[in-house]
């Protein structure tokens, strides 16, 4: 790494975003080079506001001053509040829905279908099949009054 | 259907619609599109206050002040833009206008430093680059320290910084932002650059003296 490649890799190195070789290369230039190794301290003197991803946690206490505005619900929306899940749970909760709704789907088909072994035994029976033989034996026998 | 319901009832955002389409439903009536847009771009903007200013109050208050002129500026919105450079132009222009009226001139670093703050200068001075960085993020006062060597510079030249720096945004863009020259832009940086470099040997120097 050159000078010039390594100033350019400053912002990246302090937010931790390097690889592990090219963190490595950072180090030993830094150890060598005077001139980069003063340029990193100057840029580290900035870099908790200009460079770094968030802002450390405030004080207790500090809270938000209540502030009367008009459209309040626009800037600060009371959906703000709710907990933000990160994009793992989101795939997560996806996952469980559709483990949930498959095993739905298969217990409401298993329970609708009626047994196989009566159903082939009517299937494959020399005479017509009875009420009683498709749909149990509690069913009444309504073959006479059909016919009538 | 269970994830949809899932994620009415936890808020999770499982289906979430282009900002564009956000847009059009807030300029047709429907508030919550844009309640949607804001909860979408806050913490970003309020991220960016923070670049601007060191108590968070004032950034919070500039973050809603962004949102309110957002809101009634939408009608002037347009596609060829996304939506996030648009009001990071909005919220630029606020907290410059904002640095402006609170100090017309830039202030001198002062001489007192807690002992916290002359800890960290010591570790800018004497520690290595990886010790550096790893105790960074956890200082609230090296924070602290980082906006009052930002408070030296004229208002514009931070911006410049800002944008240049943190936004990663181009001359061109950022002058476009502005409504400046990009020749003003350049200057600016090559001048905020200088500055802070002279504050920040001072301020190390300071250190050094008062140790010793």
């Amino acid at each position: 790494m050159n000078c010039f490649e390594v100033r350019q890799d400053f912002p990246a190195f302090w937010r931790r975003e390097l690889l592990e070789y090219r963190r490595a290369e950072m180090n030993a230039h830094l150890g060598q080079c005077s001139k980069c190794d003063a340029a990193f301290r100057t840029f580290a003197m900035t870099a908790p506001v200009l460079h770094s991803e968030h802002a450390p946690q405030t004080p207790a206490g500090s809270g938000a001053r209540p502030r009367e505005v008009a459209l309040e619900s626009a800037a600060r929306p009371a959906s703000s509040a709710r907990v933000n899940y990160s994009e793992p749970r989101r795939w997560l909760a996806m996952c469980a829905s559709a483990i949930i709704f498959i095993a739905a789907s298969t217990g409401a088909y298993l329970a609708v279908t009626p047994p196989a072994a009566s159903l082939s035994e009517a299937l494959t029976s020399p005479r017509e099949p009875s009420m009683q033989d498709l749909f149990g034996p509690d069913t009444p026998d309504l073959s006479n009054d059909l016919a009538g | 259907m269970l994830g949809l319901a899932a994620s009415r009832k936890f808020g999770w955002r499982l289906i979430s619609k282009p900002d564009e389409e956000l847009i059009a439903e807030a300029l047709g009536g429907e508030s919550s599109a844009f309640s949607e847009l804001a909860t979408r771009h806050r913490a970003r903007v309020e991220r960016l206050c923070q670049r601007f200013f060191s108590d968070p109050e004032i950034a919070r208050d500039l973050t809603q002040e962004c949102f309110i002129r957002a809101y009634t500026a939408l009608a002037s919105y347009r596609k060829e833009m996304p939506f996030g450079g648009w009001l990071r132009a909005i919220v630029t222009n606020l907290c410059y206008d904002e640095l402006r009226r609170r100090r017309r001139r830039p202030e001198e670093l002062v001489g007192d430093f807690s002992a916290m703050e002359v800890q960290w200068m010591h570790l800018v001075n004497d520690a290595t680059p990886e010790q550096l960085v790893s105790d960074a993020e956890e200082r609230r006062h090296a924070h602290d320290l980082a906006h009052r060597l930002l408070d030296t510079l004229r208002p514009e030249d931070r911006t410049v910084l800002i944008m240049k720096d943190s936004e990663g945004m181009n001359v061109s863009e950022i002058a476009q932002t502005m409504g400046w020259s990009a020749a003003k832009v350049k200057i600016r940086a090559f001048r905020a650059r200088q500055a802070l470099r002279r504050e920040s040997e001072r301020l190390q120097a300071a250190a050094r003296r008062w140790s010793s």
